[in-house]
């Protein structure tokens, strides 16, 4: 990991070099996200379950900790969590109503996770 | 070490932004370039990964979830940007809320940069080899999305690492 002085250097290098139009435009049109790909079923009489999935971007510790955050889980159940987030694909963080995967679902998503939710007999 | 990090947290709770004006004036714009993007209300496939599908499965199920929620989203993720603007440019102690807002808008921005260089699994732990170390005057724009991205992920680390301690 690089050092502090270095990212005081390189920080200087981004202020000179930063295009402040264009950092949000794409170089090349980013490829089609893969959906999980779930036969569709209808069940509503089994709780729901919110899942999260594996993505290349969210950094694992930011993960652990939003698990330890918004679910109260200790550190090594959300590290239990978001290891078989990244070496699994995805995991299974919490489950109940459907109002409340809702919820669950809606703050994931405010904190940047990959995360949808379904019926447990699915 | 920890003292030396850009993000520290006090015996009281609060954190302390240690971060030179050319880091606050860099992030300042980024945030600004985000909350720009989010009111431009365009469907920039940059963006797709802060609105994320709820219903994998369920495309109507889906539909009615998007109809209903992502306004609200839209309105947390300016929110946060907002926090993160104060945040930045704040000389003094920062309460916990704040923190939180300026790491969901470092996060978000990892997201967008992200998306745009299509970053993969096998990127996942070769960010430092293909960077350079000091400053270099001539990067082209994917260069400084790359060197942006690696900042970004450095600069959260510490975030987390600051915040986890008040668990």
């Amino acid at each position: 990991m690089r050092t502090r002085q270095s990212y005081d250097e390189k920080v200087k290098s981004l202020r000179h070099n930063i295009d402040m139009n264009k950092f949000l435009v794409a170089s090349v049109q980013p490829a089609q996200v893969q959906e999980p790909d779930l036969a569709d079923k209808t069940k509503s009489d089994r709780p729901w379950i919110v899942i999260v999935w594996n993505d290349p971007i969210n950094l694992m510790s930011y993960v652990t900790f939003v698990f330890q955050k918004l679910f109260g889980y200790s550190l090594e159940k959300a590290t239990e969590l978001m290891l078989d987030v990244h070496h699994k694909g995805r995991a299974v963080v919490s489950s109940g109503s459907r109002e409340r995967a809702e919820f669950d679902v809606y703050r994931l998503h405010e904190h940047g996770l990959w995360a949808t939710m379904e019926n447990e007999s699915q | 070490m920890k003292k030396n990090g850009p993000i520290l947290r006090l015996k009281n709770g609060k954190f302390k932004i240690n971060l030179s004006n050319e880091h606050r004036e860099v992030l300042q714009h980024l945030i600004e370039q985000l909350r720009d993007s989010l009111m431009s209300a365009n469907d920039d496939a940059s963006l797709r990964r802060l609105f994320p599908t709820a219903y994998h499965n369920d495309a109507l199920k889906d539909a009615e979830y998007q109809r209903l929620m992502r306004d609200e989203l839209l309105a947390s993720r300016l929110a946060s940007t907002e926090t993160a603007l104060l945040v930045i440019a704040d000389q003094e102690e920062i309460d916990a809320e704040s923190i939180d807002g300026f790491s969901r808008s470092i996060n978000s921005m990892r997201l967008v940069i992200g998306t745009n260089l299509d970053i993969s699994e096998s990127d996942y732990n070769k960010s430092n080899e293909n960077s350079t170390d000091g400053a270099d005057d001539d990067l082209d724009d994917h260069d400084v999305q790359k060197e942006l991205y690696e900042y970004l992920g450095w600069l959260l680390e510490w975030t987390v690492m600051a915040q986890s301690e008040g668990l």
